[in-house]
């Protein structure tokens, strides 16, 4: 099964979580992106995402000024994270049931941020499609029901 | 106000209900899309949409089959449409209250189609915010401020408290309206003849 390390983005920008929310919009536009990465106040501090949705639907959508709000007022903090070793298809279901689209990848620190977008380009689910039995053979490969006879 | 029109996207791919979620895969890909506009299958039949929200929701988290799966299965039909002369803030307000994040922009037929990317990429709202029912906002002050003058008395502080506000909107109000207000039929005569003598400014 593919891993979340195998089709995460790379290319990962922080922001501050008190920065404004222009200083956010100047950001995604220049990079490119949907979303940015809130940084740790510190060791302890989970990690926040902001995306382009929280902007639209928060800011946009009631006319406020964005360079007077800030980060912190609309970000998703703490966010749900993936572990690199995670199945694609767990993502997937993992965003499914939380409603969420994309998630910083973590394992002691930030490798990356994984998308729908990126399961839906890089994952091969079309070719390889894994049914929930599958899933539970590769997992289990000495169980009763995932022995193969020749 | 930005339009719908001014931040549409116009390449749009479109598909067939009947098609395979394997063959939407296959096109958003080739066409770097993030939705496919559903065919209608005759004048009266409402428009549909299949984003890859939902293909990854519905296939790739079930490990169905996507070639054995049909965009009808998964596709929102009827979706929500979006008039091409729609301003930004309404389309941003209208998408946050149905929690959508694109829709097709249709009159008469398929424009175009107009997303959350599109909003924060080519909207204004970072220069220009506009708060949206001002107007009504304003309306409601000012029957209020009437309401508390009548109730308190002309010279009262709550009734100048009350008439403070309805100028403080009505202030915000014409600072939204600056950039559209047309000339009166006197600014656009002398805007032409600045010489004539109605147009004259004395500066004494």
């Amino acid at each position: 099964m593919m891993q979340a390390q195998e089709i995460m983005t790379q290319n990962v920008v922080t922001i501050s979580g008190s920065a404004t929310v222009a200083e956010a919009v100047k950001t995604l536009k220049e990079e490119g992106l949907r979303a940015l990465i809130v940084e740790r106040r510190s060791d302890s501090d989970p990690y926040g995402v902001i995306t382009e949705t929280d902007i639209v639907y928060k800011v946009a959508a009631f006319g406020h000024d964005p360079k007077k709000m800030r980060v912190y007022e609309i970000m998703t903090k703490p966010c749900v994270i993936v572990n690199p070793n995670l199945g694609v298809e767990y993502v997937a279901r993992l965003f499914a049931n939380t409603g969420i689209r994309c998630a910083p990848v973590v394992k002691e620190k930030l490798l990356g941020v994984i998308s729908i977008n990126d399961i839906l380009n890089k994952s091969d689910f079309v070719e390889k499609p894994k049914s929930e039995f599958e899933l539970y053979c590769e997992e289990n490969p000495s169980a009763l029901e995932a022995r193969i006879y020749d | 106000m930005l339009t719908a029109r001014d931040i549409m996207i116009t390449n749009v791919a479109t598909i067939s209900g009947s098609a395979t979620v394997a063959e939407a895969v296959k096109t958003l890909k080739d066409k770097s899309l993030r939705a496919l506009i559903v065919d209608r299958r005759s004048e009266s039949d409402p428009y549909g949409i299949v984003t890859e929200t939902d293909i990854v929701y519905k296939v790739a988290a079930f490990g169905h089959d996507p070639k054995k799966m049909r965009i009808y299965e998964i596709m929102t039909k009827p979706c929500i449409v979006v008039n091409p002369d729609l301003g930004v803030e309404y389309i941003a307000r209208l998408f946050a209250n149905n929690r959508i994040r694109r829709a097709p922009v249709i009159e008469g037929k398929l424009l175009g189609i107009v997303s959350i990317s599109d909003i924060l990429n080519k909207g204004n709202f970072v220069e220009k915010p506009q708060q949206l029912y001002l107007e009504d906002r304003l309306d409601a002050a000012r029957e209020e401020a009437r309401a508390v003058c009548a109730a308190k008395g002309p010279t009262s502080p709550e009734c100048a408290a009350a008439w403070d506000e309805v100028e403080e909107l009505q202030a915000e109000a014409a600072h939204q309206r600056q950039e559209k207000k047309a000339l009166n039929s006197l600014e656009a005569f002398c805007a032409e003849n600045p010489d004539a003598e109605e147009c004259r400014i004395y500066e004494d």
